[in-house]
């Protein structure tokens, strides 16, 4: 290959790599600096100034509004704690201690980061309405069909995420003890 | 014949350099490429935040008036934007443009339900959070201007003219916190959160006492 014959050859491939490239980086989480607790997942540094350009560019092309640092934290869990994806066929078991914090949420959305219709039109469970246990632990079933108690609907779409919110979390993403943190464990039970 | 014979080493050592060639003619091309895929991907990565069409900042702020508070639509399955949003937490947004004059956030939690402010960038950037734990009275009082404009207000304040810090001292319980920011155009976040399902509506009540308003330049 001589000359400028070449170019375009050279531009075009230079074209495909690039855009590959940011794309496959925009699979996944968004950017560096995941903290992983059990099933669970955060990215502490998305709430403030200090977030890298790869979650930048994720969170924009998401359309999110995540939380800034002295909110709270969000995490994240795509499978349960067996490391199965999530599967709305299946029931789940969402239980232990609570995070610390001064209230959370726990809410079920698509892959895509809606919101799953369901026939109870609910689509999380807060702290202040969870049902609990004698020792302040609770035990949340999530399934599509209704159940007695704590009870997160999944709707009909198989694959899901949830996100539980630790709004004005103690352990704050400043601090970084990630270690003390207690999050509820994700159980698989029966599929249909 | 003999000529020719004497030859073949020359003939042979062309050859070698022939295909020498051809084997090294196309990595300056591939090394260009190369060099031009990743200038390629660290463009689009840092040019993303503020073109992506469903960007937060232009999908919720970019065409609202400058210092008008608009409360964002109760999520739920049929609520596109913005995604990943909590069904317990109420969005407020204001959009702000420096250029026009620095921009007063001023919000009082009611006590009862968990509120916080946040202040973003174009990009998506959060340069502010707080919460109304962090602060008297569940009460904020943030003045986001430039550094321009946080030189010409130390001056005014220097000189005893009336500025906007001190207006806003001499009619408010909190002390106002200045903040400096980095970027000309941005949105604030005000989020108040429902306790439980049946609660929502009153955490949007809540929120009447969350202003943005434009403040009239230092001179």
């Amino acid at each position: 290959m001589s000359g400028l014959k070449a170019l375009p050859f050279a531009a075009i491939a230079a074209l495909v790599l690039g855009s590959a490239a940011t794309l496959a980086s925009l699979q996944g989480g968004p950017g560096f600096g995941a903290v992983r607790i059990g099933a669970w997942t955060s990215w502490p540094q998305i709430g403030n100034s200090d977030i890298d350009p790869y979650a930048r560019a994720s969170i924009a092309v998401d359309g999110a509004l995540p939380l800034g640092s002295h909110e709270g934290l969000a995490f994240m869990a795509e499978s349960d704690n067996s490391g199965a994806p999530l599967d709305a066929r299946c029931d789940y078991v969402i239980a232990g201690a609570a995070p610390s914090a001064r209230f959370w949420t726990l809410t079920a959305y698509d892959v895509d980061g809606h919101l799953r219709p369901n026939p109870a039109n609910r689509y999380a469970l807060s702290s202040a309405a969870v049902l609990r246990g004698a020792d302040g632990d609770f035990v949340i079933d999530a399934a599509r069909e209704a159940r007695s108690g704590n009870w997160l609907p999944l709707g009909e779409k198989s694959r899901f995420i949830l996100i539980l919110r630790a709004y004005q979390a103690t352990t704050s993403a400043v601090g970084n003890a990630y270690s003390e943190m207690t999050l509820p464990t994700i159980a698989r039970g029966p599929c249909s | 014949m003999s000529a020719l014979l004497s030859n073949r080493p020359r003939f042979a050592r062309a050859l070698r350099l022939s295909w020498t060639d051809r084997a090294l003619g196309p990595i300056p091309w591939i090394l260009g490429a190369l060099f031009g895929a990743v200038a390629i991907h660290l463009l689009t990565i840092l040019a993303l935040p503020t073109l992506w069409p469903t960007a937060a900042y232009r999908r919720l702020a970019l065409h609202l008036p400058l210092g008008e508070t608009v409360l964002l639509p109760r999520p739920d399955a049929a609520s596109r934007e913005p995604t990943f949003a909590d069904p317990f937490a109420a969005l407020a947004v204001c959009r702000f443009d420096l250029s026009q004059g620095p921009l007063r956030l001023r919000a009082k939690a009611d006590g009862d339900h968990p509120f916080s402010v946040s202040v973003r960038l174009t990009d998506g950037t959060i340069i502010f959070s707080g919460n109304d734990r962090q602060t008297p009275q569940g009460a904020f009082d943030v003045l986001i201007v430039t550094q321009a404009q946080a030189d010409a207000l130390d001056a005014a304040q220097d000189s005893g003219s009336d500025s906007p810090d001190q207006n806003a001292a001499s009619d408010a319980s909190v002390d106002p916190l200045r903040l400096v920011s980095p970027g000309l155009r941005g949105f604030a976040v005000f989020r108040v959160l429902a306790l439980r399902e049946g609660d929502y509506d009153a955490a949007a009540m809540a929120r009447s006492s969350v202003q943005c308003s434009v403040e009239k330049p230092a001179t």
